[in-house]
């Protein structure tokens, strides 16, 4: 017994001791082989990208037919957590996959930037803004990701509405979804929100229905005023849009991925805040509608005067670690990842919007078309801007707003500090 | 087994029966034999025992302590941009102004509060299957099954269950009442997660309370029994004072237990949501490190939690040695 207490006893003292202690950052470079590059992502194991990492493979070959090249699929969902660890030790991958935005910039200072290596791709690609930070670009985007509105086009036939003329304006969508609701049981929108993430898409796909062109451009440029009434607006539409019960029921217990793509694939909701690529797209909608039934609108206008557009990013890209040994080796690499029979492949097997718009989408029916054709009016997404702890902050606000314990007034003050901050 | 003189085993046992016998016999011993190798093999002897546990001892301090100093030494620098500077106390001041973090600590208190519900849910049923109530042999296998289940099976049954258009608001609506958001009302949402993992882990509990009750003198049963107790008085005058210690352990294992092992029901069914009404400690740690990129500010959060677990076992020791004692 008594040892048993000597023992927390010993380790306390040894922890008020080691407290003294100072930082200990130390970072080695990689002793990786010379012959060889390891790729991480989550994307690999997939056998819709099968098609892709062989044509890219296959084009780096062809490049330099001695190094071998190792795919390391990770789970997605402890992706950034080993990721960390890699990056915390200073070994790890050469190459390595990453979301645009917060998830890219908060990792910068492991990365090496690109500018030099990546001139001539500078143009084919789209969406190069999301993975760079003060000026210079850390990775080179292999898909777009944005959130169009998908609509599912039987309901709006079953309930006597053109499916192929969607409303315009707010009051119009919501009397046409009052309509298809009556007729159908169907929600208005399917949303999930239990990862916090519901909002974020609500964000992004309805700003540019909200926010004026200039607000628009200024909250992308850093200049967000939290106090103004159409961002104010955003945040009232979301709880409204929950209590006048457009949304499926239990929206902060339902996940986005993937109950809430459920909802929406198998008709039990009219609308849905969607993606571009990845999962949650049309390629997946269309398996269960089919693909005349996948209809793709504009946001509505909401605020008079605004001028909806496609929000949209640079959406998964592959970057290059400080500590590779041969760095111009991992570019060629990136770039092979990037090459446009590899793109192409991309599209074919997983549905994805790649970043080469010059990618033929011709054969992937009307919802794909609308989406390709509306990328070059496209803004960046509004969700995306924002820091990854905003983000997290702004999930947990938005299902207290939901919830009724915290009001529109309280969170936005709150996002505004910490959007501050960050 | 064959005895030599030969053999080392044997000329260690004739040494310590020597000792045995006093240090006047072991001079004469040592004099007579005028060998060099005894003196060393009697240091041999002493050393044999470090030997013995240095491994374990190696384990602990290199696999548990080290890394832990390590852990602690972390928390004391940056992330991001001061990444390796030491920045003082200054995560764990970010620590406490986070209002997450806060809710974290809250929670636990509310599992300490609700710590006597989790002991008391194993502790009545295995009392139950204890006196025998009618088919006690069903129930005392179906109690167990939740036990074998991994954390992300429970919590996604519990997902389908719990589901806001799911078979349990349907029974509730049934009955007249209004559906409840099991999983999306902040003020409900912690609360069904610390039922559900007392469900999935009850089991454990009552097995240990039911190895206690075979301790138990069937005479002062039979006793009370013949006396007219009530089955309400004979737990409480009873059973409770024959397990005082079955029940200070599952108490100790029950805490240990909600404090480490609820990540997995988490994760599943809330992601530490609504609102972060569902955050524990371990839970944020996972999402500072892995999500947020604040590897240094998770290893502060690691160290609060490691202080709160002392301190939680340390109380606990003191009860189980008090409770001895009593003995």
């Amino acid at each position: 017994m008594k040892q048993q207490a000597l023992w927390p006893a010993v380790l306390a003292a040894a922890l008020v001791l080691a407290g003294c202690g100072s930082a200990s950052g130390t970072k080695n470079p990689s002793d990786a082989a010379g012959g060889k590059l390891v790729v991480w992502d989550w994307k690999s194991g997939d056998k819709t990208a099968a098609a892709y990492v062989e044509k890219a493979k296959a084009d780096f070959a062809k490049k330099h037919p001695g190094v071998t090249v190792e795919f390391v699929a990770q789970p997605f969902d402890q992706y950034y957590t080993l990721l960390g660890t890699a990056i915390q030790s200073g070994k790890g991958p050469d190459v390595m996959l990453f979301n645009g935005g917060g998830q890219l910039r908060d990792r910068v200072s492991a990365l090496l930037p690109l500018d030099e290596f990546i001139a001539a791709d500078k143009q084919r690609l789209a969406g190069w803004d999301a993975f760079a930070k003060d000026g210079k670009v850390y990775a080179a985007p292999i898909t777009l990701q944005g959130h169009p509105i998908y609509y599912n086009k039987a309901l709006y036939k079953k309930a006597g509405l053109n499916p192929d003329r969607p409303a315009t304006t707010w009051s119009a969508f919501v009397n046409d979804c009052a309509t298809i609701t009556k007729a159908t049981q169907a929600t208005c929108f399917a949303v999930g929100n239990k990862e916090g993430a519901g909002i974020q898409f609500f964000m992004s796909g309805l700003g540019s229905g909200i926010l004026t062109p200039k607000e628009y451009t200024d909250w992308i440029a850093g200049k967000r005023d939290w106090n103004s009434p159409n961002v104010k607006r955003m945040f009232e539409l979301w709880k409204e849009a929950n209590d006048s019960g457009l949304n499926n029921k239990g929206a902060n217990s339902t996940a986005l991925f993937n109950d809430a793509f459920g909802l929406f694939s198998s008709g039990k909701a009219v609308n849905i805040i969607g993606l571009m690529s990845d999962i949650g797209h049309w390629k997946d909608f269309r398996e269960f509608l089919g693909a005349d039934n996948v209809g793709v609108m504009q946001a509505p206008v909401i605020t008079s005067g605004t001028t909806p557009s496609l929000p949209y990013d640079g959406g998964i890209g592959y970057g290059i670690a400080k500590w590779t040994q041969n760095p111009a080796l991992a570019a060629d690499l990136v770039r092979s990842l990037t090459s446009i029979d590899a793109l192409h492949a991309f599209y074919t097997g997983a549905g994805a919007i790649v970043s080469d718009t010059t990618v033929k989408t011709s054969d992937g029916g009307p919802a794909v078309t609308t989406i390709v054709s509306s990328l070059k009016d496209g803004k960046p997404a509004l969700h995306v801007a924002l820091s990854s702890k905003t983000q997290d902050l702004m999930g947990r606000l938005s299902q207290q707003i939901i919830a009724g314990s915290v009001s529109v007034d309280d969170a936005l003050k709150q996002l505004a500090e910490s959007d501050k901050a960050s | 087994m064959p005895v030599g003189r030969s053999t080392s085993v044997h000329s260690a046992g004739a040494e310590w029966t020597d000792e045995a016998r006093g240090l006047a016999s072991r001079r004469r011993w040592e004099a007579r034999a005028e060998t060099p190798r005894a003196p060393r093999r009697f240091r041999g002897d002493r050393l044999a025992p470090y030997v013995l546990v240095a491994p374990a001892l190696l384990i602990i301090l290199g696999l548990r302590l080290w890394p832990l100093l390590l852990g602690v030494n972390f928390s004391f620098t940056g992330d991001g941009d001061r990444d390796g500077m030491p920045v003082g106390l200054d995560n764990y001041a970010d620590l406490l102004s986070d209002p997450v973090f806060q809710i974290a600590l809250r929670n636990v208190g509310l599992l300490a509060l609700l710590l006597p519900v989790a002991v008391a849910v194993p502790g009545l049923l295995a009392t139950f299957i204890f006196l025998r109530v009618p088919g006690h042999r069903v129930f005392r296998s179906v109690y167990f099954f939740p036990a074998v289940l991994s954390p992300v099976i429970v919590g996604s049954i519990f997902n389908l269950l719990l589901a806001f258009d799911g078979p349990l608001n349907s029974l509730i609506e049934g009955i007249g009442l209004g559906p409840v958001d099991w999983l999306g009302d902040p003020k409900v949402a912690m609360f069904t997660v610390v039922g559900v993992h007392i469900w999935a882990t009850f089991g454990m509990a009552l097995v240990v309370f039911l190895a206690g009750f075979s301790t138990l003198d069937p005479t002062l049963v039979d006793a009370a029994r013949a006396d007219g107790a009530t089955v309400a008085q004979m737990i409480w005058h009873v059973i409770i004072p024959a397990l005082s210690r079955t029940i200070q352990f599952v108490f100790v294992t029950t805490m240990i237990g909600m404090l480490t092992s609820m990540f997995g029901l988490i994760y599943v069914m809330t992601s530490g949501g609504p609102g972060g009404s569902t955050y524990l400690p371990e839970y944020y740690i996972w999402v500072q490190q892995g999500q947020m990129n604040r590897p240094a500010l998770a290893s502060a959060a690691s160290t609060v939690l490691f202080l709160i677990m002392l301190v939680m076992g340390l109380v606990q020791i003191a009860l189980l040695r008090r409770a001895g004692r009593e003995d």
